[in-house]
């Protein structure tokens, strides 16, 4: 399969790289581009107006720089883990009535998802166990 | 996909393991949470046995190097699990005990000191497993991780903080050069698996990008066995790391580092030169410069140090040097012995080294100060063989035997490395390498002599003490033991990284020059 | 059906040394000292604080002696070997040289037996020497003593006994270790410790040809074992070839083994270039010096070369630098030895230059002379070094020959100065001691070798200095008028025993030598009559005891001929036969030496710090004698060619490190800045600095690695 892709891709060959290459220098220079352009063009005020950070438009109530408890995050990412869970289950579902019912290789396939979904049961459980769903 | 599961068994068991000791450590009752170490250790001798039973797998590039790394790996993690033991949470547990708190897990580390030791071990059981470049860099990057925050939760100082960040941000870095270089190696050859970048070398040949590929992968996974040019987060990190942790950062992403390494010069295959026993040019250069600068380096910066821990660091850029030289001899011929075979002589050097390195480690992690900061500083060994007898010939023993002191486990190491250089007729390096082990004498011999000549220091101040776990000396004393009694048993362990190191594909000269002559045939029509 | 074709084969090609096997207990010999060690160690541990650890240590070397001589007694001609256990066996095939076995074996032939004789006997001596010698130390520092002292005597005798060059690598290192911890005993002396390390690192350059040379005997011949690898065919061939003159016949791989082998060799027993840690190692305690540093373990490289003879003589030119090195070694260390001051000094001086006389030996085909030389000089050697040490213990450390005179009329000197006396006409090769008898052998040698009569003027020439600096040494500080200052250490420790001597340190008549106890008194007594007794084996048997027990062994020689003392065929010197001549030759070069020693030194001489007629004699010379003072500068060059390097090279590395971190961090630290960003703020320099220069390798490594591919390509 990998080989299919060498013969395409023409591997190896430095000049199959050029539109890569030329790709790469457009976004080097347009960033270039931008950030020299505003110097130059872009006009400069300072002021106590310019300064205050931006909040979509809505005046900020107090100061930005605030503790937060460390819940916050942890549940950030107990959130990612089943974030990640559902981008890997969606094409696992879409794929797994295809297979032929009762075969051995859709039980593979359940057997690994399995096994994916005991390190996510395993992460909330470790979640669970450090506490961060407990809010007092 | 599903065939190579057989092969397996030991990272799923590791695997388990360590999300039962993630659960286990987080438990309410101090009992259970103690059980953590107990488990961990019942995971690692389950996985030991059954990587020892283990199938060589005859498609790999390397069909024998799976069971023996990881043997290897777990018979040092095991070692290194009785040193991690004690290192976090143990102020706090008393405290616990001593009713004075209350158990909050938010505060707790053992859990994931525990479990990222696991993980790591899984990681690095898996480098050895990989049979593809994606598979390789997650196992890789597996590895590394749990790393970094066990620098961090290995002392509540800042130090260690101020290490791990250090250490996580560089590790990136590195992380991102051998991804950009894995990359490239995809597009110089339309391949990811080993069997058919192997395939597609042997049919197209060596081309720039390729050759760019291998070099920025090299340069990358540099940063993972602490070689030239990526060795500067060494010394900083294993010094603000508590010893144990050091102890494992010297081994474990060394480990790593030097599989991924050997697998991917197998998947080149050391079948270039004039005598078709080499790598091809450009890598065997960037290896050969690393391997001479890293052994320099190392040395010369050992030279200076006061603090043992950034000397033993020194020795342990060093000693990646010194290891790849066998990789820039290679398997030697086919059917050949341990003394013309590089990639045995790694294999069994690797091991070597954990059992050397570890000790020395675990002497310092043996000691503390009155105030309770940890043993660092030359002088906190002085006389240690008539105060602390046993934890002071350890550390002799252990320090003889990295200078590669006869009749010791180092000198058997370094033997390989040196006449598996020489039978491939790389007689620079092996000049290189025997000038650099007369170097390293010298600072070695500082490590033998404080112990053992000097007198212990008069102040109270300066007097360091036992630390109260036992494991530790335990394992001073374990590998010192071994430095001398594997010599003994050496010749299976010898034999089993002889199979180890032998490559598949590197006996195929056929299919390269076949090769050649196609090429050739293809350029001479062109004027 | 069983191949019996190469059997028949290989032992037919056989020399006629058949392999034996020795009995069992012959392994008790190495073993002894171990247990030794073991004793020392549970002593140390308990802590005794008593003389117990040095009666264990004399006790089992005596055994070990013992043993020593019944092997001697019961053993009959050629190898006989004994395993201890396989140590080492890799095998990877069935063929020749492919397999690598290194036992922990034993063999034992007469080379090994005259050896071990004399290293196992001093080594009792000496042991009992130092109980009374380091008795200021009892305690933790006897006890370490003692243990090392055991340690280097299993050493050696692994080394000796070894049944192949694996074992003999294994006592090497072994022997350079206790050489290194026993020179560094005091270790709280500067100098020691420094002298330590000296000694240390300069054998280690040695120890890496060693090792080169074995491995590569090992890879031309497939084996490393003494009893196959001086049988087997391909040696042979050589032998053959080398003895009709067919050198081009030789691979270079068999020729360049014995120049690998030659660089350990002078390493272990100091011969040019790197000579320059033996006399430094003379801060260890006198009985080391006398036992390590004179007798036993600088004679190893002597051993080597004997050992391995046949491999010494396929190479053409081989040989031939050994000769010269030594020679070259014996002219310049006896020209240092007569213009230094220091007693003891004088002794590693003239330990150096005797040594390079064993290998002009060798270098000449006269095994048998060398080994000789190397039995007398360990005897009287001993002896030398012993009395010096007594002088050493007994007047607080004072070595110093202008400081000291006339001990002979001092009460309890008379059996260190008769020591020292017959000690001295054994070095300077008086007429029918056993030091003439032995250096005639040598010198007749070169002679009579045609190519080599140079090397015999020169030696000849160093006989006469020989002569000169050792009675320098007697004429001043035991014979004339009577005077002595105490020393201002006491053997470098801080146990001082200032009660057993009066608190007087500065002035010869508050001042009470220490004399020597029985131990000491015994022990001279015992070693100037074994030097004088030694001289007696020259006349058993056909050619001297020692050619016996040489001819039986691998360094036995073959095409020279009767090379022992009889008749040399058409070689003749001055129309005598070779050793005739040369008895009175050097009898005369002996005596003329000793004259102008008498007339410099003790004649009109009016008290130990002058000696009018030597001094107007060195007036004469100008800067000459304080250069050799300063032994020609050898240190100081040595110094600018290596260690300064070294240092620099290291310090480069430092500031490369801290360049790095600061300098780079600087240049990395402008670009942004530059940029206008004010990203910089609180970012960890050095993190940052540390990624740059990631960055910045990867960056040369590709460029440097690209060029020199494209430049290859």
């Amino acid at each position: 399969m990998d080989g299919c892709i060498a013969t395409t891709l023409g591997a190896g060959d430095p000049g199959a790289y050029l539109p890569i290459f030329l790709m790469i220098m457009g976004a080097i220079g347009f960033a270039c581009i931008n950030v020299v352009g505003t110097l130059i063009l872009g006009p400069r005020r300072k002021g106590e107006t310019k300064g205050i950070p931006y909040e979509s438009g809505m005046t900020p109530v107090q100061s930005a720089r605030k503790r937060f408890n460390v819940r916050f995050y942890l549940i950030a990412m107990v959130f990612l883990v089943f974030d990640v869970e559902v981008v890997f289950l969606y094409p696992w579902a879409a794929t797994f009535s295809n297979l032929e019912p009762q075969s051995e290789q859709a039980f593979t396939w359940l057997v690994r998802i399995m096994f994916f979904l005991l390190t996510t049961v395993v992460a909330y459980l470790y979640g669970f166990r450090k506490g961060v769903f407990k809010f007092d | 996909m599903t065939d190579k599961l057989i092969y397996l068994w030991p990272e799923v068991t590791l695997f388990i393991t360590t999300c039962l000791v993630m659960v286990l450590g987080l438990s309410p009752q101090a009992e259970v949470r103690r059980l953590c170490a107990w488990v961990s250790a019942v995971g690692l001798t389950v996985a030991a046995g059954l990587a020892a039973n283990g199938e060589p797998d005859p498609n790999a590039l390397l069909p024998n190097i799976m069971p023996f790394a990881k043997v290897v790996i777990a018979a040092v993690g095991l070692l290194l699990l009785m040193l991690l033991a004690g290192t976090v949470d143990r102020e706090y547990e008393a405290d616990i005990e001593s009713g004075k708190t209350k158990f909050n897990p938010l505060r707790s580390n053992r859990a994931e000191f525990y479990s990222f030791f696991l993980f790591s071990l899984t990681g690095l059981m898996l480098c050895a497993s990989a049979e593809s470049l994606i598979w390789l860099f997650l196992a890789l990057e597996l590895t590394s991780l749990p790393t970094y925050i066990m620098v961090i939760i290995s002392t509540r100082g800042a130090k260690s903080q101020e290490a791990g960040v250090k250490y996580f941000f560089l590790g990136a870095l590195g992380a991102a050069f051998f991804l950009f270089g894995f990359s490239l190696i995809f597009g110089g050859t339309g391949a990811t698996h080993f069997d058919d970048i192997a395939d597609s070398i042997a049919a197209n040949g060596i081309n720039p990008i390729l050759t760019l590929g291998l070099l920025i992968s090299m340069i990358g996974l540099s940063f993972k066995i602490a070689a030239v040019p990526m060795h500067f987060y060494t010394a900083d990190v294993y010094q603000g790391a508590a010893s144990p942790v050091s102890a494992m950062l010297a081994f474990v992403p060394k480990t790593a580092g030097f599989i991924a390494i050997i697998t991917i010069c197998a998947a080149v295959g050391w079948n270039y030169g004039p005598n078709h026993t080499s790598l091809p040019e450009g890598l065997r250069l960037v290896l050969w410069i690393t391997a001479a600068l890293t052994m320099t380096v190392g040395n010369m910066l050992a030279l200076r140090q006061r603090s043992v821990k950034r000397i033993l660091a020194y020795s342990s850029i060093a000693h990646s040097g010194y290891m790849l030289v066998g990789v820039i001899a290679g398997p030697g011929p086919v059917g050949g012995s341990f003394t013309s075979n590089g990639l045995a002589a790694v294999l069994f050097y690797l091991l070597c080294y954990g059992f050397m390195n570890v000790g020395t480690f675990a002497v310092l992690a043996s000691l503390k100060h009155a105030d309770g900061s940890e043993a660092d500083d030359i002088d906190d060994i002085r006389g240690l063989c008539s105060t602390h007898p046993l934890l002071g010939w350890s550390m002799v023993l252990c320090a003889l035997s990295l200078l590669g002191m006869p009749p010791l486990l180092g000198f058997v190491g370094k033997l390989g490395l040196f006449t598996s250089a020489i039978s491939a007729g790389e007689y620079a390096i092996v000049i290189v390498l025997g000038l650099n082990s007369a170097i390293a004498a010298v600072y070695y011999l500082r490590l033998i002599v404080t112990p053992y000549l000097d007198k212990p220091a008069e102040q109270d101040v300066l007097r360091v003490e036992k630390v109260g776990i036992i494991t530790r000396p335990m394992v001073a004393v374990i590998s010192a033991a071994s430095v001398i009694g594997l010599v003994l048993v050496a010749q299976p362990l010898i034999e089993a990284s002889s199979r180890a190191g032998v490559a598949t594909r590197h006996g195929d000269v056929h299919a390269v020059e076949q090769a050649a002559a196609l090429r050739d045939d293809i350029n001479e029509p062109r004027p | 059906m069983l191949d019996l074709a190469p059997i028949a084969m290989t032992l037919a090609a056989d020399s006629p040394a058949a392999v034996a096997s020795a009995p069992a207990w012959v392994m008790l010999i190495p073993a002894m000292p171990m247990i030794g060690v073991v004793l020392c160690t549970l002593m140390s541990i308990m802590g005794v604080r008593s003389k117990l650890p040095a009666f264990v240590t004399v006790a089992c070397l005596a055994v070990s002696f013992l043993l020593t001589v019944f092997m001697f007694t019961g053993h009959s001609e050629g190898w006989a070997t004994a395993v201890g256990w396989e140590w080492l066996h890799y095998s990877w095939g069935d063929g020749n040289g492919q397999n690598f076995t290194a036992n922990f074996a034993f063999a034992v032939d007469g080379l090994t037996i005259l050896w071990m004789l004399f290293v196992t006997g001093l080594a009792t001596l000496i042991a009992l020497y130092a109980s009374e010698y380091m008795a200021t130390d009892v305690g933790q520092g006897y006890n370490r003593f003692f243990i090392a002292f055991n340690l280097f005597v299993f050493s050696m005798a692994c080394l000796v006994m070894g049944s192949n060059l694996l074992m003999l690598y294994l006592g090497w290192e072994g022997v350079g270790l206790c050489s290194y911890l026993l020179i560094g005993y005091y270790y709280k002396k500067p100098e020691a410790v420094a002298a330590a390390k000296k000694a240390f690192i300069v054998n280690r350059i040695g120890d890496v040809g060693l090792a080169l040379g074995v491995y590569l005997a090992f890879v031309h011949f497939g084996t490393i074992e003494y009893t196959e690898l001086f049988a087997s065919e391909k040696l042979q061939g050589y032998l053959h070839d080398a003895a009709e003159g067919h050198w081009s016949h030789i691979p270079w791989q068999a020729s360049a083994i014995p120049l690998f082998l030659m660089v350990g060799a002078f390493g272990k027993s100091a011969q040019l270039p790197l000579y320059v840690w033996l006399p430094d190692a003379m801060e260890g305690p006198t009985p080391v010096s006398a036992l390590i540093h004179a007798a036993t373990m600088v004679t190893a490289g002597v051993y080597l070369i004997a050992r391995t003879y046949p491999l010494f003589q396929v190479s053409e030119i081989a040989l031939p630098i050994v000769a010269w090195v030594g020679t070259l070694t014996a002219l310049l260390a006896a020209t240092i030895g007569m213009a230094q001051f220091d007693i003891k000094r004088i002794m590693a001086y003239s330990t150096v230059s005797q040594l390079g006389y064993m290998f002009a030996g060798l270098g000449v085909m006269t095994s048998v002379g060398a080994g000789f030389h190397v039995l007398t000089h360990a005897f009287f050697k001993a002896l030398l070094f012993l009395a010096c040490g007594a002088v050493m213990h007994g007047f607080a450390g004072q070595l110093d020959l202008r400081k000291l005179s006339g001990l002979w009329k001092v009460p309890g000197w008379r059996i260190v100065t008769i020591g020292m006396f017959v000690g001295c006409l054994n070095l300077a090769g008086f007429p029918l001691t056993a030091g003439f008898f032995s250096k005639d052998m040598i010198l007749a040698e070169a002679f009579v070798t045609p190519g080599f009569a140079l090397i015999g003027w020169i030696l000849l020439f160093t006989a006469g200095l020989t002569a000169y600096y050792t009675f320098r040494v007697f004429f001043r500080v035991f014979v004339g008028p009577v005077e002595y200052h105490a020393g201002d250490d006491h053997h470098g420790d801080d146990h001082a025993h200032d009660d057993s001597h009066g608190d007087d340190h500065d002035a010869g008549h508050g001042f009470h030598p220490h004399a020597p106890g029985w131990a000491i008194n015994f022990v001279l007594a015992t070693l100037a009559v074994c030097s004088i007794v030694a001289a007696g084996l020259y006349f058993i048997g056909d050619h001297g005891w020692v050619a016996g027990m040489i001819h039986d062994s691998t360094a036995h020689i073959d095409p020279h001929g009767d090379e022992a003392g009889g008749s040399h065929g058409s070689a003749a010197l001055f129309g005598l036969d070779p050793h005739k001549a040369m008895y009175y030759i050097s009898s005369v070069v002996g005596i003329v030496g000793i004259i102008f020693a008498y007339a410099f030194h003790l004649h009109g001489r009016k008290s130990a710090g002058e000696a009018p007629a030597a001094d107007a004699f060195k007036a004469a010379l100008g800067p000459i004698p304080r250069w050799a003072e300063n032994k020609w500068y050898v240190d100081e060059l040595y110094q600018f060619l290596f260690r300064g390097p070294l240092l620099v090279l290291s310090h480069i590395f430092r500031y490369v490190d801290m360049l790095l971190v600061d300098g780079l961090v600087n240049l990395m630290g402008w670009l942004p800045y530059a940029v206008g960003g004010r990203l910089r703020r609180g970012q960890d320099g050095v993190l940052q600095s540390y990624a740059a220069s990631m960055a910045g390798g990867l960056a040369l490594f590709l460029l440097v690695i690209l060029l020199l591919v494209n430049q290859s390509a």
